[in-house]
């Protein structure tokens, strides 16, 4: 085993318990090919998933999908998730759950909830959304801060909102949000289909960089979240913090990933319905690919800033230069920066493809 | 052109250039007057008879801090100037504040009034229950005059105009409601009450001589704008040491060996044993002072204890691990 191998502890588990979701958001960062299968992990496979997980040093859970609260036994795989001593959370859209249905999570043990939001009024929240929810999320978020649980509203900023930051702020002050995550969109999968539709103008993410720092200035809550998108940026984002590092995601058959868009990439990941948890985040090879440092390519092996973003993300890199092990192409440094920078100068347009419908 | 219409011109230039200083001036008061820290909630509590001993004792403890870093700026200000007369009279500050072979400085008399209000003189000098917004701040004024020139530095001193009058009123306010604080406590206020307005007029004539054109007044109201809000930060400083910090109700506390997670929503923070002792300590009753006591009691060689649980509360409260219940009537922004 290498000496990096040994620098990984899993921390955070993220638990996709299904693929089912009521909302198209154009950005939806779900397989592109949306696979048209049952959720093939029952709440008993769940929680073993879970005591595995805390095991391997996981704190947290985060239980997301799609859209979890589609599953009639959430409530059952929350208890297990908090009876394996992992944090729960819940990273949701607001609905189908109700309020009933709420206070059942919380009694079986959730402790924090995440809740989307597309913009800040109706029409245009519903028209990113794809479906009308603007107004369930608000009641929802309500509901949630009644339930005393503490709560993070995120949303997905692209050049159709972006110049929405200050009533995003004020709607998540209004709602007793402790934390907002004004998170720009991250060109993979729709994302990146759609990107024409949603990658914003420079002076836009300057005039919201801007607003946030006024914000900020005005007092601790709620906490602001807002980084620069790596397409604006000289250096490469720190994926996951790491290929494999900290994170590990389940999919909804099963597969262990170390980041929800790995499974586009062509390499083998395990399934925990064959093997334990362990194994599928220690031995399977492509856990393995990218820890550490040893894969890397020039011009991140000697660069001194290796250490701090990974060399960025193996899935960009993959899906804008066709070789996972390249250097992300978001690093000015990269040889293939100038397919970002090819992007900036793209035709726009106004029209965007939803994800597609996954109900069955 | 007759040398009449040049007089004539003349004359109205210094005529403008007194309904400008008259303008200029006007505008430092009302810097002074709507950012000076006499409006602070703290100095309102201060003042009003509404702080308790340990808020008096504190703000005393934190406030020699400051007293300490004005002779370091005075030094400064005077490396600055070349002209003689000049630091002849500057150099004066520094011997009101350290004292000389004929008087007794600000400094010592500052100290007395730790003694008079039951402190322990040796824990004040040594510093070491300095808050860190404190030193923060007070560190930002010598900074600040350290990379100004001569013109702002001065001007950033111009919050002696308002020192004056304030200090008086604040005589009168412990006598009144500190009286648990003995009369020969008070001798650092009412010798300030002689010096400040000294030292303003003389800041204030420099100020008005040299700033010239309105770039440079500029400059000037910025600078006492900032020297304004060091002292607004300095109370905020102090406060702070009066939060009751808690553990977040959120946060969930495993045990992994010596070491401790705190867990959160999207966030982990790993604790180390003694972080461990100095969370235990935070228990919502205990202001950030009363922790640090605690600590120090527990630790009593420690050589930096008050310091340690400073950072690290203040660490905590970044990261959420922490909250706390702000001290009633505690508004934290200037006006």
């Amino acid at each position: 085993m290498s000496g990096t191998r040994t620098e990984s502890r899993l921390w955070n588990l993220v638990a996709e318990l299904t693929y089912r979701c009521p909302l198209r958001c154009p950005y939806c960062s779900n397989p592109l090919a949306l696979r048209d299968f049952p959720e093939a992990l029952g709440a008993g496979d769940w929680a073993r998933v879970f005591r595995e997980a805390a095991a391997l040093g996981a704190v947290h859970v985060g239980l997301t999908g799609g859209e979890p609260t589609t599953r009639r036994d959430l409530a059952e795989i929350v208890a297990a998730a908090a009876e394996a001593g992992l944090y729960t959370h819940l990273v949701t859209a607001g609905l189908p759950l109700d309020a009933a249905g709420l206070r059942a999570l919380q009694g079986a043990g959730l402790r924090s909830v995440q809740l989307s939001v597309q913009d800040a009024e109706a029409a245009d929240s519903d028209a990113i959304a794809g479906a009308a929810c603007f107004e369930r999320k608000l009641a929802f978020a309500r509901e949630v801060r009644g339930l005393g649980l503490p709560l993070t509203l995120n949303v997905v900023l692209h050049r159709r909102n972006l110049g929405r930051v200050r009533e995003l702020i004020a709607l998540a002050r209004a709602l007793d949000a402790d934390r907002l995550e004004l998170a720009n969109a991250q060109y993979q999968g729709w994302a990146l289909a759609n990107r024409a539709a949603l990658l914003p103008a420079r002076a836009q993410l300057d005039a919201a960089a801007a607003v946030v720092a006024e914000e900020r200035a005005k007092g601790a809550r709620p906490e602001l979240l807002f980084v620069l998108p790596d397409y604006f940026r000289e250096r490469p984002k720190p994926c996951m913090g790491g290929w494999a590092r900290t994170h590990l995601v389940v999919t909804p058959d099963g597969r262990a990933l170390p980041c929800h868009g790995a499974a586009e990439l062509p390499l083998e990941f395990w399934n925990v319905r064959e093997r334990s948890l362990a194994e599928c985040w220690r031995e399977a090879p492509g856990m393995n690919a990218f820890r550490g440092e040893a894969w890397m390519q020039e011009p991140c092996r000697s660069c001194p800033e290796r250490a701090r973003d990974f060399g960025g993300c193996r899935c960009q890199a993959f899906a804008l230069a066709g070789d996972a092990a390249a250097t992300d192409p978001a690093c000015a440094l990269s040889p293939r920066h100038a397919l970002v920078a090819a992007a900036h100068e793209e035709p726009r347009t106004d029209s965007w493809r939803y994800r597609a419908p996954s109900e069955r | 052109m007759s040398a009449e219409g040049d007089s004539k011109r003349s004359a109205q230039r210094a005529e403008g250039e007194r309904s400008d200083e008259a303008g200029f001036e006007q505008r430092l008061r009302r810097i002074l007057d709507e950012r000076y820290h006499h409006r602070h909630p703290f100095n309102v509590r201060l003042h009003g008879g509404r702080c308790t001993e340990g808020e008096v004792r504190r703000w005393i403890r934190n406030r020699y801090y400051y007293q300490t870093r004005i002779p370091l700026k005075d030094g400064l200000i005077l490396t600055k100037s070349e002209d003689r007369e000049f630091r002849r009279g500057w150099i004066r500050r520094i011997h009101d504040h350290d004292g000389d072979d004929a008087r007794t400085g600000g400094l010592e008399l500052w100290l007395r009034l730790a003694e008079a209000a039951g402190l322990e003189r040796a824990d004040v000098a040594s510093l070491r229950g300095v808050l860190p917004g404190v030193r923060r701040a007070c560190d930002a004024y010598v900074e600040f005059v350290a990379s100004h020139d001569l013109l702002e530095s001065v001007a950033s001193s111009l919050t002696e105009l308002s020192a004056g009058p304030f200090l008086g009123e604040r005589a009168e306010a412990f006598r009144k409601h500190y009286g648990w604080i003995e009369e020969s406590g008070l001798e650092y206020f009412l010798s300030r009450t002689t010096q400040a307005p000294r030292d303003a007029a003389e800041g204030l004539a420099y100020v008005l001589a040299h700033a010239r054109t309105p770039a440079d007044q500029e400059r000037c109201a910025a600078a006492l704008l900032r020297k304004c809000e060091i002292l607004w930060a300095l109370l905020d400083g102090v406060e702070w040491g009066g939060r009751t910090p808690r553990l977040a109700p959120a946060a969930l506390v495993r045990e992994e060996g010596a070491e401790s997670v705190v867990v959160l929503p999207e966030r982990a923070v790993r604790i180390s044993v003694s972080g461990r002792e100095v969370l235990a300590a935070c228990d919502g009753r205990r202001s950030v002072d009363g922790v640090a006591a605690a600590l120090r009691e527990r630790h009593p060689e420690g050589e930096s204890v008050e310091r340690d649980v400073y950072d690290f509360v203040e660490r905590m409260e970044g990261l959420g691990v922490l909250t706390h219940a702000a001290p009633s009537g505690a508004e934290r922004r200037a006006p």
